[in-house]
């Protein structure tokens, strides 16, 4: 009796430790010492089974390796994607936050959430029916006779980008609404009763208010794009790799962790250049605005 | 006379719109479509239907990614509110950034890395290794919605709980988990959508003796896709979208009550 009592004095004097350590340790466990093993795999000697010869020779068969553009290749597209997501999803997030009226808001918010609800992969592979060579667009095009010969839309790097804009559309229309549906419309109208134009409220108040959504939409976006791997195997027929498909190839195919993990922490390092300067990029013109509005 | 200009913004969205729907209505379309190895269309069937619900893969993987999923709900919820209740407000503040770690990187990452730990330690995969990852992964988005709920609960609620005698686990259980339901809910709803679609974490670690749903579709698409899944996303759809419109309905009526009393 009296040791479950002591227990339970004990639970309750450190209720605050014992009850937050599960969520921390799980984190701590599973994502941060994770990551230090990729870091050690990365170093370690592909002939030493455990121990601390360390060498650097999977990172120079890394910058050697021919896959190396690989990195280059998705960083380029990752930014392509982001950038034309930024400036599809803007238009629309503008106009469901600020010109829609509110029955129609609450319909055209449901049909954005909806498509979440159906499995990504058969998503993705729709595209498939209506890009292939006998699909949707080449049977309606040789039928109105605007072509001869099927166009080939698929497994090629064009296919992967625009598959890859579609799905990262919404990740980045969320959080542009959601900062945009904050803005309030008295100073959208003082700025127009001031005598601004409205492509003069837009720059000088709109976006520098909505910048918070932007840089949310851009990373949430840019990171997993960058990082993408289902889409270049189903839309790209496998031979049009990105960073995922590469790590994944390492991993799982050629079972070479060693290299596998130096290229990840490589291609993490190319990602985090790449976070900061668009971080760079986004805070320099909400600077530029508040310069311009200071004098 | 509304000018030329106006009508440019609706007639993007509503291309945008089409951009977003066209796959949705494709593999709607496609799943009564006779022709299972080209994309032509030759009649109109529904034995990909009949074909869905006597398959017994595709139910096996199905009753999976169930299992793993609302685990993966029900230890991200409860170790999620655990921290932001009982954890004192300015440690969990500080705390926070942590959590953002799972965001902040491609999954594949975190993939990579459950892989080598759980290969390290000679873990079986499986299951539970699921379960361990998707719960990571909820986590990254249980706490920021928890903790953004919680510091705007009035917290006079909670002293004047204390005042009146109540213990912390009553506390607990009477006041802040009535309070923070709707974050509970729409976080839990997040966390369980995200584990039944995710791929690229139960690639990784599922090993070869768990079959989830995302994987047998990929396993399929692979192989040359069958209709019947198509027909099993149309049947998805249609049970989502009458829950959501449930949801939301339920709450447009409380809403409304709420704004008659």
């Amino acid at each position: 009796m009296k040791i479950k009592e002591n227990i339970n004095n004990f639970i309750t004097d450190n209720a605050s430790f014992i009850f937050s350590v599960p969520a921390v340790l799980w984190q701590v466990l599973f994502l941060y010492v994770p990551f230090f093993f990729v870091l050690y795999t990365s170093f370690k000697r592909v002939t030493d089974s455990f121990g601390f010869d360390l060498t650097c020779d999977n990172y120079r068969a890394v910058l050697s390796s021919p896959y190396f553009y690989i990195i280059a290749r998705s960083a380029f597209i990752a930014s392509g994607v982001t950038f034309l997501c930024l400036i599809c999803a803007y238009p629309l997030a503008y106009f469901l936050a600020l010109k829609v009226d509110r029955r129609w808001k609450n319909v055209l918010l449901f049909l954005l959430t909806l498509p979440f609800w159906t499995n990504f992969l058969i998503q993705i592979y729709s595209w498939v029916f209506v890009l292939d060579h006998n699909g949707l667009i080449n049977m309606v095009l040789l039928k109105v006779g605007f072509i001869q010969e099927p166009l080939h839309m698929i497994n090629n790097m064009g296919a992967v980008f625009f598959v890859m804009l579609y799905y990262y559309l919404p990740f980045m229309i969320m959080p542009l609404y959601s900062i945009l549906e904050k803005i309030q419309h008295d100073l959208l109208e003082a700025s127009m009763d001031l005598g601004a134009t409205h492509w003069q409220t837009f720059r000088r108040i709109t976006v520098p208010l909505s910048m918070a959504g932007i840089k949310t939409g851009v990373f949430l976006v840019f990171v997993p794009a960058f990082g993408e791997f289902v889409i270049p195997s189903v839309i790209g027929g496998g031979h049009h790799m990105l960073v995922g498909s590469l790590i994944s190839h390492y991993f799982l195919v050629v079972r070479d962790n060693q290299l596998g993990a130096a290229f990840t922490i490589v291609s993490g390092f190319v990602l985090l250049v790449c976070a900061l300067l668009f971080n760079w990029l986004c805070v320099v013109p909400s600077q530029q605005v508040q310069k311009e509005l200071a004098q | 006379m509304r000018s030329f200009g106006s009508y440019i913004l609706p007639i993007a969205v509503a291309a945008l719109y089409l951009f977003l729907y066209i796959p949705i209505f494709v593999l709607i379309l496609f799943s009564f479509n006779d022709n299972s190895f080209t994309c032509g269309w030759t009649f109109f069937t529904t034995h990909w239907y009949y074909d869905l619900f006597a398959s017994v893969e595709v139910w096996y993987a199905l009753k999976n990614s169930l299992l793993i999923a609302i685990s993966s709900v029900f230890l991200s919820l409860t170790i999620g509110s655990c921290l932001i209740f009982f954890g004192s407000r300015e440690s969990v503040k500080r705390l926070l950034i942590l959590f953002y770690g799972s965001l902040a990187m491609p999954e594949i990452v975190l993939a990579v890395g459950l892989l080598s730990l759980f290969s390290f330690f000679a873990i079986p995969l499986g299951a539970i290794t699921l379960i361990v990852g998707h719960t990571l992964l909820g986590l990254g988005y249980v706490i920021p919605i928890l903790h953004a709920r919680f510091i705007e609960l009035d917290e006079s609620l909670i002293e004047a709980s204390y005042d009146l005698g109540a213990t912390q686990r009553q506390t607990f259980f009477s006041i802040v988990l009535p309070l923070l339901m709707p974050a509970l809910i729409s976080s839990g709803l997040l966390v369980f959508i995200i584990s039944l679609d995710d791929f690229i974490i139960s690639f990784f670690c599922a090993g070869a003796s768990v079959q989830t749903l995302p994987l047998y579709i990929f396993a399929v698409i692979r192989t040359g896709a069958s209709p019947m899944i198509n027909a099993l996303s149309t049947i998805m759809l249609i049970f989502s979208s009458f829950f959501v419109l449930l949801f939301s309905f339920l709450h447009i009526k409380k809403q409304g009550r709420r704004n008659e009393s």
